[in-house]
């Protein structure tokens, strides 16, 4: 199994990037989450947000990949199952020396699965927070 | 790959707190995808922190659900707050704490620490703190189809407590 | 030791600035908790488990926010809240203002009826009855 949780990108600018996740039982872990009732695990939506913001900051990063070193208030909505597809919408909030702060959502079909806001900060910076 | 996030739990104390650790190796399939060699960078394996995050919920859903003997479906219904100070390596260990801070029949909020713990001196670090909120589906969610049967904790959840020497439901 | 009117709403306001990830300026009075600050269902129940926390209250399922009352036939009808609704809102909801909301009784407008200041003035009630 790979840890890809974008399967396509469909639409971006500087500020903004569109993405898909789509949902297939063929995704071992689902056979756990849960036993005869799959649903795509609320961190995997939210790992689906992660990667869609890294996409987008891929013209602006140097060799250190971005990593997740903050989140807040990322809510979750309607279940996703196999079969479906995740639209994942992620946006350029803000950045500062340390990183970058996006906030990001993921749908099915407009019903909202998933919301909220989240910080990446290149690999070697997230190894050494402990002023945070 | 497997959906358990923890590897024993070493302490479960009812509606107050749980303990428990996870080992991170190479010998996990995900490390190798985050991330692999790209330009002039090598293979960089780390565990990803949604993955830790997980753990946490894995651990505090745990404690919640122990704390109404299992017969609420416990659910993941928001990560309130989650902050990282390092990442964790193969060859490293993780410890989740996980401490409810309120509990009713809606569901529960619950704190916790994770420490990155090195076997090779024994040295331990704060790696995050989690904040997560958790509701029990069965009063929460009418509308959306579910099974009547508590799917949340299943065969994996009650091998793992057994296996750490506590009753399983 | 009595808490102050301005010390509720500081207290309020950094319990909602937790609970939905908003910040400390857009934490007005009259700021809708739903239409304003983004608030979804289950932080609800974020902010409530933050308050009782934060002053030592407890409250009861649907005591701040009627969960039922939207469900119940009685009370509502092809959209709109009836009279029998609305006086049992009232009953209810000592602390919410329920005026602008009487002109229209659209169901899909209920949450707006949930301000900043609803929230103080709920809190407010419950450390008086203490």
């Amino acid at each position: 199994m790979r840890f890809e949780l974008i399967d396509r990108v469909i639409d971006r600018d500087d500020q903004h990037l569109i993405a898909v996740k789509c949902v297939s039982s063929a995704e071992e872990y689902l056979a756990d989450h849960f036993p005869g009732f799959a649903v795509l695990p609320g961190v995997m939506m939210l790992e689906a947000m992660v990667q869609a913001g890294r996409a987008l900051l891929s013209d602006r990063m140097g060799d250190d990949p971005l990593v997740l070193t903050d989140v807040r208030n990322v809510r979750y909505g309607n279940m996703v199952r196999p079969g479906q597809c995740l639209t994942v919408r992620v946006k350029l909030r803000k950045q500062d020396a340390d990183g970058w702060d996006l906030e990001g959502s993921g749908s099915v079909e407009d019903q909202v699965a998933v919301q909220g806001r989240f910080r990446l900060t290149p690999l070697c910076a997230a190894m050494d927070r402990t002023d945070v | 790959m497997r959906w358990i996030w923890i590897d024993r739990i070493l302490e479960l104390e009812h509606a107050r707190r749980c303990v428990a650790i996870k080992n991170v190796s190479l010998a996990e399939e995900m490390v190798h995808d985050h991330f692999p060699a790209a330009g002039n960078r090598p293979a960089t394996p780390v565990m990803p922190n949604t993955l830790i995050i997980e753990g946490m919920a894995q651990t505090a859903g745990i404690l919640v659900g122990h704390a109404n003997d299992f017969r609420e479906k416990v659910i993941l219904a928001k990560i309130s707050r989650a902050t990282f100070h390092d990442v964790a390596r193969p060859g490293f260990c993780l410890r989740f704490e996980a401490l409810i801070d309120r509990i009713d029949s809606n569901g529960a909020s619950t704190s916790g620490s994770v420490t990155l713990l090195d076997p090779a001196d024994d040295k331990q670090s704060k790696l995050a703190d989690i904040e997560l909120l958790f509701s029990h589906i069965d009063k929460n969610m009418s509308g959306l189809a579910f099974p009547e049967h508590n799917f949340v904790f299943g065969q994996q959840f009650k091998d793992v407590l057994r296996q750490s020497g506590f009753d399983s439901p | 030791m009595t808490v102050t009117q301005e010390e509720v709403f500081d207290k309020v306001r950094d319990v909602l600035v937790d609970a939905l990830g908003a910040d400390e300026e857009e934490i007005v009075s009259d700021a809708k908790l739903v239409s304003d600050l983004g608030a979804e269902s289950i932080d609800f129940l974020d902010i409530v488990f933050r308050l009782e926390k934060a002053f030592g209250i407890k409250i009861e399922q649907g005591e701040m926010i009627p969960d039922n009352v939207l469900q119940d036939s009685q009370y509502i009808q092809d959209g709109k809240v009836t009279d029998t609704g609305m006086t049992e809102l009232r009953a209810r909801l000592p602390h919410a203002d329920l005026d602008e909301f009487d002109a229209s009784r659209d169901v899909e407008e209920f949450s707006d009826i949930f301000t900043v200041n609803t929230v103080v003035k709920f809190v407010q009630s419950k450390l008086g009855d203490q």
